[in-house]
C-alpha cells in the first residue's frame, strides 16, 4: 500500500474515533430534592440543666407542666445525691407510684411494638429509631414479657441521649 | 492447630483470665504499693473556721474576750484540759438555768488526744472554707481554686479509686448542704482523673429532708427481675450515645451499687418514719443531722473512705456565743461517730482510722459585732486563720504529739497523703506530681 493511502486510513480512522469519543456529557436528574444526611443523636451536644431535664421529663410524662415549687424542690433534692442515675431513677420511679402518667398499657406495647417503640423515640428524643435500634427493641420486647412500659420510659427517661438536646 | 499451639494458646488465655480481673483502671496490676495499715478511713472536716484559741488552746473566754479567768477547754473528747468554770455558756439549756449552762457530758473515755496522734500546730494553706476544704481532700494547696467549681486537682478519693482499685461505694462524701462548692467536693476535673473516679455523695441533710422525703421517698420498690431489663435498655441506648470523657456527668456506679444506694435512701425514709435513726445524743443543730447521716452510710456501706464536713462554728462571723455551742457540739458528734463505729460497726470497728482537720483557723482579732452576750465575734482572713491542729486515732496510731505552738511541723495538705499512705498508694499519688510539693504523709513525720 502506497504511503499516502496508509496515511490517511489512519487519519481516518483517528478522526472518526475523535468524532464517537467524545460526547456530551449528560446530567442524571432523578426528582429527588438534596437533602443532608446526619444522625440526629450526633447532633446533641448541649446537656441539659437540672431544672430543664426536671421540667421537660415531668412535661412528657405528665403531659402538664411542673410547678415553680415543685421544680425547686425537686431540682435541689437531686442535685444532693452524688449518683444522678441513682437520683433520676428514684424520682422517675416516684412518679410512677402516682399513677397520674400519660402513656400506654403493656398490653398496646405488645399489640404493636414497632409503633410503640416509634412513638417512644419520638416522644423522648425526638427523633424516629434507627433501623438497627428498632430491630433490638422489636426483638427484645417480644422475647421478654417482663419488660413493661414503666422499665422502657424508665431507661429512656434516664439514659445519657435524654440528658442531652 | 497441632497440639504444641493448642498448649500454648490455651495458658495464654488462662493467663490472661487469671490476670485480668486484677487489672486496675490505673492500669497497675497490682493495688498496693505499700503496707495497708487499716481498712477503713473517716474523715471529720471540723467545723468551718475554728480558732485555735478556743480549740485546742483552751483559752475559752480569755484571749478573744478578755475574760480573765474563763479559759478552760470546751472540746472534751478531741482534747485534754479541764473545762471552764467562769461564764459557761456553751453547753444546753436547763429550766431554771442560764442558756448553755449545762456542758453535754463527755463521751469517750479517753480523749483522741490521749489515744493517737496530735500535730498541734499545723499550718493552713488558705483562711477561705472552700478552698481549705478541697485542700483537705486534694493535698494541693488549692491556688487558683474558683468557687462553685469542682477542685482542679485530683481528690482522694479519686486517687483511691484509680491506684486501689476501690469501687465507687467503697468511697463516700457526706456534705452539709447543696450551697456554694460543697456538692462538688466528690471530685474534681481533673482530665487524668474526674468523676469517673469519683466519689458517692450525698448532701445529705437535703437528700433525707422534707423536700426529699417528698420527691424520692414515695418510689417503688422494684424486684431485681423488674429492674433487669430497665438496664439491660438503658445501656444499650447509652452504648449508641457515648460520651466522651470531659461529658461525663457522674459517679460511675455499677447496675448493683445503684440498687443498693436506692435501697439505702428507701431504708433511711423508712427509719425516719419509725424513729429509728441512731443520732447524738443532743441533736440541735445541722452538724449532728449530717453526722447521723454519715453514720448511717458507715453503717450500710462499710466504706474504705468516707469524709463529711460539719460548719456550723462558722456562725462565728457575727455570734460568737453560737460559734462556742456549736465548738462544744462538733466536738460531742465527732466523739459519739467515733464512738458508733467501735460499738455499732463491727466490720469497721478496731479496723478504722479516723482523722480530724479543721479546713482554717479563724482571726486573731474581733470584727466589730456584739452577740446577745456583748461578745465580740471573728472572721477568718489573718495569719492567725491558717493555724489549725489535726488529730488522728484509731488502728496501730499510738499516741504522739507532733510540733507546738513555738515549733509548728506539718501543712494541711499532708492529711491527702496521709489517708494515701494508710491505703498502701503513698507512692503513686505522690507520683502523680499534682500534690503540694511540701505534702508528706504524717506517718513520715513521727
Amino acid at each position: 500500500m502506497p504511503n499516502s493511502i496508509k496515511q490517511f486510513s489512519w487519519f481516518l480512522l483517528l478522526g472518526s474515533a475523535l468524532i464517537v469519543a467524545c460526547k456530551k456529557e449528560q446530567t442524571v436528574v432523578f426528582g429527588v430534592n438534596r437533602v443532608g444526611i446526619s444522625e440526629d443523636k450526633s447532633n446533641k451536644t448541649k446537656k441539659k440543666n437540672g431544672a430543664e431535664y426536671i421540667s421537660i421529663l415531668y412535661t412528657n410524662l405528665y403531659q402538664k407542666a411542673i410547678s415553680p415549687n415543685q421544680l425547686y424542690k425537686t431540682q435541689n433534692v437531686l442535685y444532693s445525691i452524688g449518683d444522678q442515675d441513682v437520683a433520676n431513677e428514684m424520682l422517675l420511679s416516684n412518679y410512677f407510684n402516682t399513677g397520674s402518667i400519660v402513656m400506654p398499657s403493656n398490653a398496646i406495647m405488645r399489640s404493636d411494638i414497632e409503633a410503640f417503640v416509634v412513638n417512644t423515640f419520638k416522644r423522648f428524643y425526638l427523633r424516629y429509631p434507627s433501623e438497627g435500634e428498632k430491630a433490638f427493641f422489636k426483638q427484645y420486647i417480644s422475647k421478654n414479657n417482663a419488660v413493661s412500659v414503666e422499665m422502657v420510659y424508665t431507661a429512656f427517661a434516664t439514659s445519657k441521649e435524654y440528658q442531652y438536646y | 492447630m497441632n497440639r504444641k499451639k493448642f498448649i500454648q494458646k490455651s495458658s495464654m488465655a488462662l493467663g490472661a483470665g487469671i490476670v485480668a480481673p486484677y487489672l486496675l483502671p490505673s492500669g497497675r496490676l497490682f493495688a498496693k504499693t505499700g503496707s495497708v495499715k487499716a481498712d477503713h478511713v473517716v474523715l471529720v472536716m471540723f467545723a468551718g473556721g475554728v480558732r485555735q484559741q478556743e480549740s485546742i488552746l483552751g483559752r475559752y473566754l480569755e484571749d478573744s474576750q478578755g475574760v480573765l479567768g474563763a479559759a478552760g477547754n470546751i472540746m472534751p473528747n478531741l482534747f485534754e484540759g479541764n473545762a471552764p468554770t467562769k461564764k459557761v455558756v456553751y453547753g444546753t439549756s436547763i429550766a431554771g438555768l442560764p442558756n448553755g449552762s449545762e456542758p453535754i457530758p463527755k463521751l469517750l473515755t479517753q480523749s483522741m488526744e490521749n489515744s493517737g496522734v496530735l500535730f498541734p500546730e499545723l499550718r493552713a494553706l488558705s483562711a477561705g472554707h472552700y478552698v481549705g476544704l478541697s485542700t483537705l481532700l486534694t493535698g494541693n494547696t488549692g491556688t487558683a481554686q474558683g468557687l462553685r467549681v469542682r477542685p482542679r486537682y485530683p481528690t482522694i478519693f479519686e486517687y483511691l479509686r484509680k491506684h486501689a482499685g476501690f469501687k465507687a461505694t467503697d468511697t463516700w462524701f457526706i456534705g452539709n448542704g447543696i450551697g456554694n462548692s460543697t456538692p462538688l467536693l466528690n471530685s474534681s476535673n481533673h482530665p487524668d482523673y474526674g468523676l469517673q473516679y469519683g466519689a458517692n455523695m450525698f448532701a445529705a441533710p437535703v437528700t433525707f429532708s422534707g423536700s426529699g422525703r417528698e420527691v424520692l421517698g414515695n418510689s417503688k420498690t422494684y424486684t431485681r427481675a423488674d429492674l433487669e431489663p430497665m438496664y439491660y435498655i438503658k445501656n444499650f441506648l447509652d452504648r449508641s450515645f457515648a460520651l466522651s470523657k470531659d461529658q461525663i456527668a457522674s459517679v460511675s456506679n455499677t447496675d448493683e451499687e445503684r440498687t443498693q444506694i436506692k435501697d439505702f435512701i428507701k431504708s433511711v425514709f423508712a427509719k425516719q418514719q419509725a424513729g429509728q435513726l441512731a443520732m447524738p445524743p443532743v441533736f440541735d443543730n445541722g452538724d449532728a443531722v449530717n453526722v447521723m447521716y454519715a453514720a448511717e452510710v458507715l453503717r450500710e456501706f462499710k466504706p474504705k473512705m468516707l469524709a463529711v464536713n460539719i460548719s456550723s462554728v462558722d456562725g462565728c462571723h457575727s455570734n460568737f456565743t453560737g460559734y462556742l455551742q456549736n465548738l462544744h457540739r462538733a466536738d460531742h458528734i465527732t466523739g459519739w461517730l467515733w464512738q458508733h463505729i467501735q460499738n455499732n460497726i463491727p466490720e469497721m470497728s478496731g479496723n478504722t482510722i479516723m482523722i480530724v482537720a479543721p479546713e482554717c483557723g479563724r482571726n486573731e482579732k474581733p470584727n466589730p459585732i456584739l452577740d446577745q452576750n456583748d461578745w465580740l465575734a471573728f472572721d477568718h482572713s489573718d495569719r492567725n486563720a491558717l493555724r489549725v491542729w489535726s488529730l488522728m486515732l484509731g488502728k496501730g496510731v499510738s499516741r504522739q504529739r507532733v510540733g507546738s505552738e513555738a515549733k509548728p511541723i506539718g501543712r494541711l495538705t499532708d492529711i491527702a497523703p496521709t489517708i494515701a499512705d494508710i491505703f498502701g498508694v503513698l507512692d503513686p499519688v505522690m507520683q502523680s506530681g499534682l500534690l503540694d510539693p511540701l505534702a508528706k504523709s504524717q506517718f513520715l513525720q513521727l
